[in-house]
């Protein structure tokens, strides 16, 4: 009786502790080693930006999700409609934000007394250029609201543009080379700014690539 | 009988045969990874990837505070306090209003009044917090900054508690409530009286800051 107790005890202590570790990537093959590698180099790159005070993007092209994410934890979630890409092998590694589009920021006059309007999620662009390096561009377009016919020409010709432009190894608003890989995101309008709003200088990136050809 | 109850066993057991084989592979779904099939699965290799991400997936999760920590979303001027998953505080905050001021005799140089990003710890705890104008706070008024210290305090303006954070920065208390939601700071981020101070409760010096 007392070796079933010390028994159980020992068992007790033995048992990890559950609820604290959570599973990176939930929706994984566990049984895929081909997609187990993949998780397992997104991990080990993350695990080295996680250890540092900092923010950073990942992009999960498997779920069709943005993270903006900090020791591991997940701060905010952005959804993907769709999205396209050159080369999946360029988009492995840290990449870190080099370029992104200006805000026009309301400059205050000493003394006026008139409040100025301060910067909004409002403010921020709908459809843009994030420029990484090494060697990454990221184009955000946003999904055209349904009823908004002329908007949707609107955004899918400056996507085709944009396209054509990377194609012919030209970025519209960066310097990159014609060699860049390039990620093009297509999320809702709301999501569009709010990723513009994130972003900071150096802001590293990870970015999960799908395993199936 | 014998020949006939064996027939008819043996016509149920091939029925059963019939009925429960596999139909076929499962559509992969669209958004989900392709569920396709390594020709050969070498057992040794994939328990050791298996192995692999289980220890990587734990050193990320053992990376994560296992305290109270603030969340501030700047985007949508809202504060949390979590402990890992869970939201023990929900707050409307007003964080930086994204404006800028020129300096005064320097070309080229400005105040810019974000909050700033990334992680902080909370630095310090202050209770009926008096605040020290900095020089700006007279510049945009258009005053001359006061050469004597005492005329750059005032009190009651930042609430009954403040937490500092550092290079200045705190989450403090406001008189202006009804402009909580927005981005009308000089990167401080404000709390109605009530949100503070649970905030003020929860939170100790070393409580990690996670402003995005």
């Amino acid at each position: 009786m007392n070796l079933c107790a010390i028994l159980l005890l020992l068992l007790t202590f033995a048992v990890p502790s559950w609820g604290k570790d959570l599973e990176a990537f939930p929706n994984l093959n566990f049984n895929d080693p081909i997609s187990l590698k993949e998780a397992t180099r997104v991990l080990e790159e993350e695990l080295k930006l996680a250890a540092r005070p900092q923010t950073y993007l990942l992009i999960d092209l498997v779920t069709g999700t943005i993270h903006i994410k900090s020791r591991g934890m997940e701060l905010h979630q952005m959804p993907i409609v769709r999205w396209s890409s050159g080369s999946r092998e360029e988009l492995k590694g840290v990449h870190r934000l080099v370029a992104r589009p200006q805000v026009v920021r309301r400059k205050i006059e000493p003394g006026a007394g008139v409040e100025q309007e301060p910067i909004s999620l409002t403010d921020m662009p709908v459809d843009y250029v994030l420029s990484f390096a090494p060697g990454l561009t990221v184009s955000v377009v946003p999904l055209a609201a349904k009823d908004n016919l002329l908007q949707g020409i609107v955004f899918l010709g400056k996507s085709w543009w944009r396209s054509f432009k990377n194609w012919s190894g030209t970025v519209a608003t960066d310097q990159l080379s014609a060699t860049a890989a390039h990620l093009q995101l297509t999320i809702s309008v709301d999501h569009a700014q709010s990723l513009a709003w994130s972003m900071v200088d150096g802001m590293p990136l990870v970015i999960r690539r799908p395993t199936d050809k | 009988m014998g020949r006939f109850l064996l027939a008819a066993s043996a016509v149920f057991l091939l029925a059963l045969l019939v009925v429960t084989a596999p139909t076929g592979r499962e559509v992969a779904s669209k958004d989900s990874q392709a569920v396709h099939q390594s020709p050969v699965v070498d057992e040794t290799g994939l328990r050791t990837l298996q192995a692999r991400y289980k220890a990587l997936s734990k050193q990320l999760s053992q990376l994560m505070p296992n305290q109270p920590y603030i969340l501030v979303d700047t985007a949508r001027n809202r504060l949390y306090v979590k402990r890992q998953e869970e939201v023990v505080l929900d707050a409307i905050a007003s964080t930086g209003s994204g404006t800028i001021l020129d300096k005064p005799g320097e070309s080229n140089n400005q105040w810019i009044f974000d909050t700033p990003r990334g992680e902080f710890l909370v630095q310090s705890k202050v209770t009926n917090p008096t605040w020290i104008k900095p020089d700006w706070a007279f510049v945009e008024e258009g005053l001359d900054v006061p050469k004597n210290p005492a005329e750059r305090a005032e009190q009651g303006v930042l609430g009954e508690y403040a937490l500092g954070f550092g290079k200045g920065y705190f989450i403090h208390g406001t008189l202006y409530t009804r402009l909580l939601g927005k981005n009308v700071t000089h990167g401080c981020i404000r709390l109605n009286d009530s949100d503070l101070k649970g905030v003020y409760k929860l939170a100790r010096v070393g409580t990690p800051i996670l402003i995005f």
